[in-house]
């Protein structure tokens, strides 16, 4: 087990020196100079070659690439990202106001989405074939394919506008609230946006676990239990149990995808998450940023699937030592 | 294609958003004074400093920066601006010295007493830091420059300029924002100094800002020209203008600042306790030209297709009629230097024989235009993708000069690559045809615009920016203009703008009405201050509420000609059945088909 555990620890040590070396390649290798990247446009193009070289040796960008690198190693260890144009403010900072809220946000919703989407394609699996089956993939599919924006703007028309239940914008209240009043404005300010994103997510959950417990349910080990007259609970929890390991994997996967894909759920509910922080950097083509969040993004992710990596022989006993297996 | 479709979708929920609510019964009260107002803002641009704005800011933003600013006049539209944080000014006989009083007892947010000395630093500070003040800055260096300022007791301050500067009361006078000398002396680099709160002299202080998620402004008591009507105001950053307007439905916002869309107006108003209130900016949305790339550099083939471009149909499609047509002189018609009776000429059959003239004819019958060297007369425009109207006006445009020959295609692209586009290195001329831009309201009113944005491109680069145009008469116009009294500025600016109307280097489509909406329950004390929209320190303050307040006043006009939701109250049920049809029948299918086969449960 420790060898294991090593051995994985290594390998997501490499990865994730991967991921810093293309963050640190990628803008350099964009077509363009380095000062379009690091100054506004409208100042970048006015610039004089002089004024160039200036700002370059300034952010030591005249220095050999391997004195670059070594500098932009130091400075992460630092927790020292570059400056942000837009908000003339440090990177880090910046995340560090974004990160909460797409933890509760997208966290929250990947929790939800996974549990409902199980349940429901678990259901369906059990069930194929049947019209109740066909009725749950047919609504589904049907919320998977509204675009989140427009399931937002009905959420709101109904449970805002016409019900008057819960805000409509962002995600602390504009009022001076404190303590346990303010958790609880946060919360409900939260439930629209959960909700949306929930919904936005259920689907290829559901699809995910349809279709692992249907395949988990022709094999052998299902007719056997059937055979020797387990109930149907007890075959379901058998087969059901095997058909969660796709589930786990497909989720921490898509871990990086559903951040900067909620930035159409922030905006629409005006919540400070790092989607739209992504979004609106790319417009204003504040690099810094840009740089910063996805370098976040990709250590969220390997650490994510590291997780996975270490709880999957608790969930799956037939990786958990391979001499066991063939035993 | 995707675009469109996301704009139908977009219309159909912000129909939806004004059909589904039940019109309540809202006891129409109104109030002059509030002690709250939540405001729904659309951008979040630090801490409200001068320096934090940029040329390419949203102006909602500059509004906000004026409420917790003064400048020495106010405001920057009017050619006879009001002695604001001044008490008088006298101007030497040769225009070149400026003596301002100032304000007695007039105090910064945090208590301090605001003196020449600021002053003094002020304009100092924003010439010092030429590069990285944007907006304003430029006021103090380019026309007119100031040589020096000096500071004769606390409460007088001496201008001196280089040239004669007979509108220093407008422009910069009525635009710059002053700022304290104790707050910004030791500031090298203005842009970044983002994260405290701002110290200014006017009617609201800046308490509190949550990046891109609201500011909270509180009411200046000590402000001299009383205390505020709204003793706090919120300013949320709502970034969906659907969630925006639905938030002003439930009360959630007293107001927004974004401009109604146009296909809103028509259901507020009534019983809906929403108003809509007019106050135009001075912007201009136009077509402008690449005056220094073939074939536009020809004053006739400009000309032609202005002269094919028929504004008034832009306005009715595009607009619904809610803005007033482009007018060949460019400037605002409300702008005090507007030539009089000025008009958009439009005269196909003229188009037609200037086009022949230069040479562009039909030389293969194919429908377009050739040169001799065989180039089809094809106009790209560059377009914004924010600007979804914008396209739209290019795309109808297109189809007006189809008959004259000319192509015209726009290509749309997100603003910072547009930006790219527009520029070339040193020297050269870069590849565009033409692109669209909204210019704003300083635009239209400083005395000096004309030469700013269509004077020869001069040796700082400035003037002709945004076209490369030149010409000599115009040139001589504008800097003759620019050293001259009101009076005798007009007529200069007036045959400068025949100069353009003549030589269209670029084509206004439309001068946009301002309309905004706002719950006469929060606050109904909202002053129109034209060409500065409605969302200034004039709305805050008891002298100008009392004498004219929207809710009484020529503004509610708008509002009150708005019909209700009477038609529209069938929509919601309707579609709610739809839905209710659509699933039933999808369902029905289902069951069916699943009937056929043998049921393994």
């Amino acid at each position: 087990m420790a060898g294991h555990v090593a051995r994985t620890v290594a390998q997501y040590l490499l990865v994730l020196f991967a991921a810093i070396s293309l963050n640190f390649a990628l803008p350099r290798l964009a077509p363009g100079d380095a000062v379009d990247y690091l100054l506004p446009p409208e100042q970048a193009g006015s610039l004089t070659p002089e004024q160039r070289t200036q700002v370059l040796s300034q952010f030591g960008l005249d220095e050999p690439l391997a004195t670059q690198f070594g500098d932009y190693l130091s400075g992460l260890a630092r927790g020292d990202l570059l400056f942000s144009v837009r908000y003339g403010r440090p990177v880090t900072e910046l995340l560090a106001e974004r990160v909460g809220w797409s933890a509760l946000l997208v966290g929250g919703a990947v929790l939800l989405s996974t549990v409902i989407g199980a349940v429901l394609g678990f259901r369906s699996a059990w069930r194929r074939g049947t019209s109740r089956d066909a009725g749950t993939l047919t609504g589904v599919m049907l919320v998977d394919s509204l675009p989140p924006f427009f399931v937002g703007m009905v959420l709101i028309l109904v449970f805002s506008v016409q019900l008057d239940l819960f805000p409509i914008f962002g995600a602390l209240p504009t009022v001076d609230t404190s303590g346990p009043a303010l958790v609880g404005e946060v919360i409900r300010r939260s439930v629209l946006p959960l909700v949306t994103l929930t919904l936005a997510y259920i689907g290829p959950v559901y699809l995910v676990a349809r279709s692992a417990l249907v395949s988990e349910l022709q094999e052998d080990y299902v007719l056997m239990a059937e055979a020797k007259g387990l109930s149907d609970r007890q075959v379901r929890r058998h087969a059901e149990r095997n058909a969660l390991l796709p589930l786990s994997t497909v989720t921490l996967i898509g871990l990086g995808a559903l951040v900067g894909g909620a930035a159409v759920v922030e905006t629409v509910f005006s919540y400070p998450g790092l989607g739209r922080l992504i979004y609106e950097a790319v417009l204003a083509r504040d690099y810094a940023v840009l740089q910063g969040a996805f370098l976040l993004l990709a250590i969220g992710v390997i650490v994510a699937n590291f997780v996975n990596d270490l709880l999957y022989p608790l969930l799956d006993p037939r990786v958990r030592r391979p001499r066991a297996a063939t035993a | 294609m995707r675009g469109r479709a996301t704009g139908w979708a977009i219309g159909v929920v912000l129909a939806l958003a004004c059909t589904l609510v039940a019109p309540e019964a809202s006891a129409q009260e109104s109030a002059q004074s509030a002690q709250r107002l939540r405001v729904a803002i659309h951008s979040y641009e630090n801490n409200l400093t001068p320096f934090t704005l940029t040329l390419t800011t949203f102006p909602v933003t500059a509004d906000m920066v004026m409420l917790v600013y003064d400048s020495l006049f106010y405001s920057q539209a009017s050619e006879d601006p009001e002695p604001w944080l001044a008490e008088s000014a006298s101007v030497s006989d040769d225009a070149r010295t400026w003596t301002v009083t100032l304000r007695e007892g007039v105090t910064w947010h945090d208590g301090r007493p605001l003196t020449a000395e600021d002053v003094a630093f002020s304009f100092d500070y924003y010439q010092q830091q030429a590069g990285s003040s944007g907006r304003y800055a430029h006021h103090v260096f380019d026309v007119p420059a100031l040589d020096r300022s000096e500071v004769v007791d606390q409460r007088t301050i001496r201008f001196h300029f280089k040239d004669p500067a007979p509108q220093f009361d407008i422009m910069p006078g009525a635009d710059l924002p002053i700022i304290p000398k104790h707050a910004w002396q030791g500031v090298t680099e203005p842009s970044k100094a983002t994260s405290e709160l701002p110290v200014g002299s006017g009617p609201y202080k800046l308490v509190e800002m949550v990046s891109d998620q609201r500011y909270r402004l509180v009411a200046n008591e000590a402000y001299f020209k009383g205390r505020p009507t709204v003793d706090e105001i919120e300013m949320p950053v709502v970034k969906d203008p659907a969630a925006a307007f639905a938030a002003l439905r439930t009360g959630e916002v007293g107001f927004v600042t974004r401009n109604v869309p146009s296909e809103l107006v028509g259901q507020f108003g009534g019983s809906s306790g929403v108003a809509v209130a007019a106050a135009t900016k001075f912007e201009s949305t136009q077509l402008n030209f690449n005056a220094r790339k073939s074939p536009w550099n020809s004053a006739a083939v400009r000309k032609a297709i202005s002269l094919g471009t028929d504004t008034q149909a832009l306005v009715d499609t595009v607009l619904l009629g809610r803005g007033r047509p482009g007018r060949d002189g460019f400037l605002h018609p409300d702008s005090p230097w507007a030539m009089p009776n000025g008009r958009h000429e439009l005269d196909r059959a003229e188009a037609e024989r200037l086009l022949d003239e230069a040479g562009y004819a039909d030389r293969d019958a194919d429908g377009v235009r050739r040169a001799a060297d065989g180039s089809r007369l094809e106009l790209s425009v560059l377009v914004s993708s924010f600007e979804p109207q914008d396209l739209r006006a290019v795309q109808l445009m297109s189809q007006q000069l189809e008959p004259l020959g000319v192509r015209v295609a726009p290509e749309a692209l997100d603003p910072v690559s547009l930006r790219q586009r527009r520029q070339a290195p040193p020297g050269q001329v870069p590849g565009f045809d033409a692109y669209m831009s909204t210019l704003e309201t300083h635009a239209h009113v400083d005395p000096d615009g004309l030469y700013y944005f269509f004077h020869s491109p001069g040796p700082k680069g400035f003037g002709g920016v945004i076209t490369g145009w030149g010409n000599p008469r115009f040139d001589q116009l504008t800097e003759q203009a620019a050293v001259s009294g009101k009076d005798e500025r007009k007529p200069m600016l007036h045959e400068a703008q025949e100069i353009l109307a003549e030589e269209a280097p670029a084509i206004v489509f439309w001068y946009r009405s301002g309309e905004w909406a706002y719950r006469p329950d929060a606050y109904s004390g909202w002053v129109p201050d034209p060409g500065q929209g409605i969302l200034g320190k004039r709305s805050f303050l008891p002298e100008y509420v009392r004498a004219r307040s929207v809710a009484t006043g020529a503004g509610e006009g708008s509002a009150g000609e708005a019909p209700g939701d009477a038609g529209g109250g069938g929509v919601g049920p309707a579609l709610a059945i739809g839905a209710v049809v659509v699933l039933g029948l999808v369902g029905a299918t289902v069951a069916r088909r699943r009937r056929v086969e043998p049921d393994d449960e």
